[in-house]
């Protein structure tokens, strides 16, 4: 079945490239991809309700990514979503750990192969699904 | 202006009808018999698409008529400089980008800077100021004093200029949208008269591009783009009438490059916009040189070395060309091209940073063989953070070496003449008239924005280069091309100052408390009525910020009463 991902800059983060040439390659790789723009962690959860997104990508360069990006986790989880969320952007190493542990499943910096993260993705969702 | 009215004949070009016909006879018998079957033979391209030949000679700048075509520095068409002793008059600025945590904390960093050689200030704001909110909205949750300085109120821009001559040295404020630049630019302008500065010693640069709001950054809620547009024009007419030696627009060239595009796209989006504004501007009654004099532009220049000098060159000619002939432009100044540039933040990589060092080195150097007025060189840890003082320093020092240590500043334009740079800076010249004529074709920039025309194109530009970049076609050092085993560096990184929200958020509650609401409500119901009507909303803006209203406040009126528009992306 199609992967479905909705991607969404978060919250104010103005840099809109990275997430628009990733949804574009995602579709080159097989992916619906819905891209949402700039929304805030529950507008995003509930756009992956509606859209039975299998993946929630989270784009920012702006520095959110610690405040916000446990909260779209946490919005999920009270709200009954099991989508994979992932996160790309330009975010401080020491930052990653400290997302992984909120329940970002990866997170992606700049120079990432688009090849790679459709590999995550395909090897995640299919996991979750068998 | 030099004055060149006489009819072009033959003997104006550079070189004799012979002496060409005898350059492209041994050019091709070179061709045929030297070269044929050596490796290198094959096209190759500049980063914008424009053939790049092997060799070049005098014939392929045979059509020159130097006089009309080049000339001097100083004088029309201004492609070796905009002034007669460049660089020997007046070095470059060395601004640097400061920007975080409270007005206080960058108060700091910009003594810390000047102390150490800069020659300006220069300020970059958080995205909620960026965006219209305050500090204390739920919308800027995460970002205050983030990546650049929260501003709330006027009380803010007292405390981020405090200590600064700004009488004395020029500000530069990055205010990206317009709506924040018609807030921040009142409120510089109030600040100063409080302290008894006259409008006219301001100077500095806000950098007020609709094109910001509308098609380079997204964001949650955007101005319609004829709102923006609207508020981009009123900031440029009142610094032409109240800041005389304030350049209120820097053209966002740099910005459209980053999002993707090509240098020549980059140019000709710049020029398209100071079109727009000219002609808004003449409708509303104002005449080309009350206000062609203070529009400046702002240049981001890329690795290809020779394609970014000639864009230099390049861009000066063509907006000569464009106040001549179509505005009919009297004064000198009003032909100027004067231009700002920043290092390709883009083309840093996050692998082996220090490697970032030479990268900007290198741009840096084409900013300054381009006749650049001032230069911001970006530092090595771009793709980690903001730069820490460390970094940040190394990036002044760059600029400095440049100005001490190369010589390259003590003679004007020192590529001219090559065969290739002027071929170059032509085929460049033809590519922004026609892409500026494509836009127009398609009802002008304003138009380009609404339909999404240019959104597609910074889209499809982006998606080809990363397409390029995973292919290797397009080489990144230690990336794609001897791609690095280090995969991790450790890099310091800059920590915002984490207690700024809170700092920023008592502040702004003191401020709610003591200010006289009533005056307040009363400014902001003014201009809340003067939107709807064809007025300059400046001096509404500026009695507001007297009556310590809030940008956040300024901005939600303009946000009920423009309306919001749909950004074109999918």
């Amino acid at each position: 079945m199609q992967v479905k991902v909705v991607m969404a800059k978060l919250g104010l983060d103005i840099h809109w490239r990275g997430a628009l040439v990733v949804s574009r390659m995602l579709r080159d790789e097989g992916m619906e991809v819905v891209y949402l723009g700039n929304q805030f962690p529950e507008q995003i959860v509930d756009a992956a309700i509606q859209e039975g997104a299998d993946v929630i990508g989270l784009s920012t360069l702006g520095g959110n990514h610690l405040t916000l990006g446990p909260k779209v986790v946490k919005i999920a989880q009270e709200k009954g979503v099991d989508a994979l969320i992932i996160m790309g952007g330009v975010i401080p190493e020491d930052d990653i750990p400290l997302l992984q542990e909120a329940g970002i499943a990866e997170v992606f910096g700049p120079e990432t192969r688009i090849e790679s993260i459709a590999e995550f993705i395909r090897s995640k969702v299919k996991n979750s699904i068998a | 202006m030099s004055n060149n009215t006489t009819n072009v004949n033959q003997e104006k070009k550079l070189f004799d009808r012979e002496v060409i016909q005898e350059i492209e006879a041994q050019k091709e018998h070179w061709q045929q018999n030297t070269v044929k079957g050596k490796v290198g033979e094959g096209q190759y391209y500049s980063d914008s698409g424009i053939p790049v030949n092997l060799l070049y000679t005098p014939d392929d700048i045979k059509d020159i008529d130097y006089l009309k075509d080049i000339g001097f520095s100083g004088e029309a068409p201004y492609v070796r400089g905009v002034y007669p002793n460049m660089y020997r008059g007046r070095l470059f600025t060395v601004r640097q980008i400061a920007g975080f945590g409270t007005p206080e904390d960058t108060n700091e960093r910009f003594k810390f800077l000047l102390k150490n050689g800069a020659t300006g200030t220069s300020v970059v704001l958080d995205l909620p100021t960026i965006r219209g909110y305050d500090s204390d909205d739920p919308e800027g949750e995460g970002h205050v004093g983030a990546a650049g300085v929260a501003i709330d109120s006027i009380e803010d821009v007292e405390a981020l200029y405090d200590g600064i001559p700004i009488d004395e040295i020029s500000s530069n404020i990055v205010t990206h949208l317009p709506s924040t630049t018609v807030v921040v630019m009142a409120m510089f302008a109030a600040m100063a008269e409080k302290k008894g500065i006259p409008l006219e010693k301001l100077s500095g640069t806000n950098q007020n591009d609709f094109l910001m709001e509308t098609a380079i950054g997204s964001s949650l809620e955007v101005l319609p783009p004829k709102a923006s547009f609207r508020l981009q024009c009123d900031a440029i007419e009142y610094a032409s009438k109240n800041l005389p030696r304030w350049n209120p627009v820097s053209y966002n060239g740099y910005n459209l490059r980053e999002a993707g595009t090509t240098a020549v796209q980059e140019v000709a989006c710049a020029i398209a916009n100071a079109i727009a504004t000219s002609e808004e501007l003449i409708r509303r009654g104002n005449k080309i040189d009350d206000f062609a004099k203070r529009l400046s532009f702002f240049w981001n220049l890329f690795n290809d070395f020779f394609e970014e000098i000639a864009k230099c060159r390049a861009s000066r000619l063509v907006w000569h060309e464009v106040m001549k002939e179509r505005f009919n432009a009297q004064e000198t100044k009003s032909h100027l091209m004067r231009f700002h540039v920043q290092t390709a933040g883009i083309t840093l990589t996050k692998v082996e940073p220090l490697n970032n060092i030479a990268r900007s080195a290198i741009q840096g150097l084409a900013a300054v063989l381009g006749g650049a007025q001032s230069l911001h060189v970006d530092s090595y840890d771009e793709a980690y953070s903001a730069p820490t003082e460390e970094s940040a320093l190394i990036s002044i020092r760059t600029q400095q070496i440049i100005q001490a240590e190369t010589n390259v500043v003590n003679t004007v334009d020192p590529l001219a003449g090559s065969y290739f740079v002027e071929k170059l800076t032509q085929e460049m010249a033809q590519r922004i008239r026609d892409y500026i004529a494509e836009i127009e074709s398609k009802g002008g920039l304003v138009s380009v924005v609404e339909s999404g025309w240019l959104h597609r194109e910074i889209s499809d530009f982006a998606y080809e280069m990363q397409k390029d970049i995973e292919s290797g076609k397009h080489k990144i050092v230690g990336l794609n091309y001897f791609p690095t085993e280090q995969r991790n560096t450790k890099v310091e990184v800059f920590r915002y100052p984490e207690s700024a929200e809170k700092r920023q958020k008592e502040k702004l509650e003191k401020l709610r408390q003591k200010r006289d609401q009533a005056k307040v409500e009363a400014a902001i119901n003014v201009l809340r009525e003067k939107c709807h009507e064809d007025v300059n909303l400046m001096p509404y803006i500026k009695d507001a910020v007297l009556a310590y209203a809030t940008l956040g406040e300024i901005e939600e009126v303009f946000r009920e009463e423009f309306g919001l528009w749909q950004f074109p992306l999918a």
